[in-house]
């Protein structure tokens, strides 16, 4: 039963600090990022192969922000300049077009076979049963430091620029802020944090395949953004814990339905659709945000 | 050789056009990126597989019923949730991310009805023609007459009907479209049944001379969405080139880089397009 | 002329088929206040969208203080001092007035990311200042007791006067007016004369597009008309007011619906 609440823990901690990433490109700064996931990707896999050839850990981490974060940029370079559905649909290629290349460029990534037995953050320290306990410890410190930056960040003169941008570009560019700039580096900044999420969820699976990464990551960090009230650091973990227990109960109930799991887990998915229009559609504010915080952005 | 990847770029490059001309209408008139499209592809071709096998119909009649009863989804789809958005004022972004979310649904409703395996359709293996060197099915040959016949029909449509007339007065200007007594709801909904009708047809035509899966319609948003792109988005005409531009370069991409990277091929058509020429090839600078 | 902060000359901008500015020539002396009018569709908002830097002129020359500012991007003609606002009020809707004010302040150090944490002192001091000084403009506007409430829940008039107040956050020493005195009220706009010229004693140069002929009379030092994208007249207000070719362009198109 801990076993279990260090493993919930654990997965709604990683996609917080995924969803908070995301959090200061959309809920900051109305950036449309459809393709999270491939920062996320790109932070494990360079975490996991520069770990694999002996580079310490936390210059691995780092390198994985590093390189997530210049995609970012020139992704906001090459479209930021035009229609806001640009952006999104270039994102959203981009995180197909990362999965094929980890699928296919087998002689590094090994494909569809995937990645492990590679090194782990102080792995040494405690039996490998009590790994998790010590994984959790490092990801609860991890999230509170990405939230207190964020939270810095986002009360400072440069949060402020940010939500300027946001709300009416043409105004901030007009006292003089260049907020070009200013998307790509909201770009940058939210994709190495989702790079940051990826080296963790690689030392939390032991095992990292291609298809850990799908599309449908990126949106359930949307989920746990919009749910929890775009634009609030403190609402996307309270998003993020909601749609895990949203998941592991379902889990739970599937025991007592007779679906094939397939069917069990597309069923799952439906209703993550349907989650997602619901919130469009009824509550864009969020669970539980003011209907006049959003109403008046319009 | 290159003749051969021509000829299936050709084949393909119809199955884009005729999902980007969709796209692209669907953009002008409700002025957002649908990133539901591809899954109105899959639809229609399971649907036309579910006519076929439970109403015993032959594989032409199931084709034809699928496509206005996806047309009439599409139609459902509009009063049910892109009219109350509408009506609320709702921002593109949200229209957008709302989209995302039919798309999940839509697909993995798919899954729970078929199985997430993939499908042929019930019809025989056909012997492939060799066409001076260049190997093709007469499921090919048709795919190529079908789409060509469409985009005739799209054509005559956009130009020549009181439809066509009132889409581009509505994407011009809507305030205007509004006063001068255009029913702009009709013209949507009329929107939503061509560009959806297309989708489905692209989605039979792509299960034709592949399979079907449930997601056959998302895995092919991308060179939809860059052939979009390509031809300037919003323009139908220049969805048809960007389609073909799209396909033929996939394929002959085959011919110096692994067939993985196809898709990838797109990807960066489409960023080029986007740093150099961002209203599209016909687009103006 | 020595006294001379702006200076545009032959300014063209095409829209498709559209001169909406056609060889557009004016001179703005240092401290004055210049009115800017002329039938709708003259082309009085691409004008100021031309020398705010926000849409690029096809040709001509258009110099600020000594520099040519034309095709320079809008941020940085907005650093060297020319600030403009905007003829829909664009209040920013979800931020606090106070955060809409404090934005206008012009070279922040926690403007950088990262300097925030990394100059945690130097940027707290900086937010005092700069709040210090909003707070002193919000009370020239009479809007101080709004500073903590959403921009959104504004009144169009309000959303006007705290674009203004948010421009002289920046500092600027020219600053272009799109019609300050739409959908403020009359008691208000007299207010607003008085605290306009109260600028123009400090020194600050100022350009008003304004419908409400008497308003721009009782400011302006100079008013320029324009009519179908060029200078028809200009001279001394009162002068400038009963030429008749004025009074032509003006009946040639009707009267703004508004005014």
């Amino acid at each position: 039963m801990l076993d279990y609440l260090i493993s919930i823990m654990l997965t709604a901690g990683i996609y917080a600090i995924f969803a908070l990433g995301l959090n200061l490109q959309w809920g900051y700064s109305g950036l449309l990022n459809f393709g999270h996931v491939a920062f996320m990707a790109i932070g494990a896999y360079a975490t996991v192969l520069l770990g694999m050839n002996g580079v310490p850990l936390i210059f691995a981490v780092l390198a994985g922000m590093v390189l997530a974060g210049a995609c970012g940029a020139f992704l906001g370079v090459a479209t930021l300049r035009l229609r806001e559905d640009y952006l999104a649909i270039v994102t959203i290629g981009f995180s197909e077009i990362i999965r094929f290349l980890l699928l296919n460029w087998s002689s590094l990534t090994r494909g569809s076979f995937g990645l492990y037995g590679y090194p782990r953050p102080l792995e040494g320290l405690v039996a490998h049963e009590d790994y998790n306990i010590v994984l959790a410890g490092i990801v609860i410190i991890v999230l509170l430091l990405v939230y207190a930056l964020l939270e810095v960040l986002a009360k400072s003169p440069w949060g402020r620029v940010l939500k300027s941008v946001r709300d009416d570009e043409a105004v901030s560019i007009s006292l003089g802020k260049n907020a070009f700039s200013y998307k790509v580096q909201a770009l940058a900044l939210g994709s190495a944090i989702a790079a940051l999420s990826g080296s963790l969820l690689a030392f939390y699976l032991q095992y990292i395949n291609p298809n850990n990464f799908q599309p449908i990551e990126t949106f359930y960090a949307w989920i746990m953004v919009i749910m929890g009230g775009s634009g609030s650091n403190r609402g996307t973990i309270v998003g993020a814990i909601l749609l895990w227990g949203f998941f592991s109960t379902t889990r739970f109930l599937e025991g007592y339905i007779s679906f094939s799991p397939s069917a069990s887990s597309a069923a799952r998915m439906v209703i993550i659709g349907v989650i997602l229009i619901g919130l469009m559609m009824f509550r864009p504010q969020g669970l539980f945000g003011r209907k006049e915080d959003l109403a008046v952005g319009k | 050789m290159i003749g051969q990847l021509i000829a299936n770029g050709i084949v393909y490059g119809c199955i884009i056009a005729l999902g980007a001309i969709g796209l692209s209408l669907a953009y002008r008139i409700m002025n957002f990126a649908n990133f539901a499209h591809g899954d109105f592809l899959t639809l229609g071709a399971y649907l036309t597989l579910f006519f076929a096998a439970t109403l015993n119909l032959g594989f032409p009649a199931a084709c034809i019923l699928a496509i206005p009863v996806t047309a009439a989804f599409a139609v459902a789809l509009d009063i049910g949730i892109w009219k109350p958005m509408r009506s609320i004022g709702a921002s593109r972004t949200a229209i957008m991310i709302l989209s995302i979310g039919v798309s999940i649904a839509i697909r993995n409703a798919l899954i729970i009805f078929f199985r997430p395996d993939a499908l042929r359709f019930p019809l025989p293996v056909m012997e492939s023609m060799n066409l001076g060197g260049i190997l093709l099915t007469s499921f090919q040959i048709s795919v190529v007459l079908i789409a060509l016949a469409s985009m005739l029909v799209v054509h005559a449509l956009l130009s020549r009907t009181v439809l066509g007339k009132s889409m581009r007065a509505l994407a011009d200007n809507p305030d205007l479209a509004r006063i001068t007594g255009i029913n702009v709801d009709r013209v949507i909904r009329y929107t939503w049944m061509v560009s959806m009708g297309l989708a489905a047809l692209a989605g039979i035509m792509f299960g034709l001379i592949t399979h079907i899966n449930p997601n056959m319609g998302w895995s092919i948003i991308l060179p939809m969405f860059a052939a979009a792109i390509l031809g300037g988005i919003g323009n139908a005409y220049g969805a048809m080139a960007g389609g073909l531009i799209i396909g033929l370069a996939q394929e002959i991409s085959t011919a110096i880089l692994p067939a993985e990277y196809k898709i990838a091929v797109s990807f960066a058509i489409m960023i080029a397009v986007l740093f150099f020429r961002p209203n599209g090839l016909l687009g103006g600078g | 002329m020595e006294n001379e902060i702006l200076r545009i000359e032959g300014a063209i901008k095409r829209f498709g088929g559209l001169l909406a500015v056609d060889g557009c020539s004016l001179s703005v002396q240092e401290g004055t206040i210049v009115g800017l009018i002329g039938p709708n569709g003259a082309g009085k908002s691409t004008l100021f969208d031309l020398i705010s830097g926000f849409v690029r002129p096809d040709a001509g020359s258009i110099i600020f203080s000594g520099k040519q500012i034309g095709g320079l991007p809008a941020y940085r003609i907005a650093r060297l001092g020319l600030v403009r606002t905007f003829q829909i009020p664009r209040a920013l809707m979800r931020m606090t007035v106070l955060e809409n004010m404090m934005l206008g302040s012009q070279n922040q150090t926690g403007e950088m990311i990262f300097r925030p944490i990394l100059s945690w002192g130097r940027v707290q001091a900086q937010e005092r200042s700069i709040e210090k000084k909003a707070e002193e403009i919000l009370k020239f506007f009479d809007l101080l007791r709004m500073k903590d409430e959403y921009a959104g829940s504004m009144s169009g008039g309000q959303k006007k006067m705290l674009e203004m107040a948010r421009a002289l956050m920046a500092d600027p020493r020219l600053l272009l007016l799109d019609e300050p005195f739409s959908g403020v009220n009359p008691a208000l706009s007299e207010r607003l004369i008085e605290r306009i010229k109260m600028l123009r004693e400090k020194g600050l140069t100022i350009m008003i597009i304004e419908h409400a002929i008497p308003y721009v009379l009782a400011l302006s030092d100079e008013l320029y008309v324009l009519n179908k994208g060029a200078i028809l007249a200009n001279g001394r207000p009162d002068q400038v007011i009963s030429d008749p070719k004025v009074f032509e362009a003006y009946l040639g198109v009707g009267f703004d619906a508004q005014h």
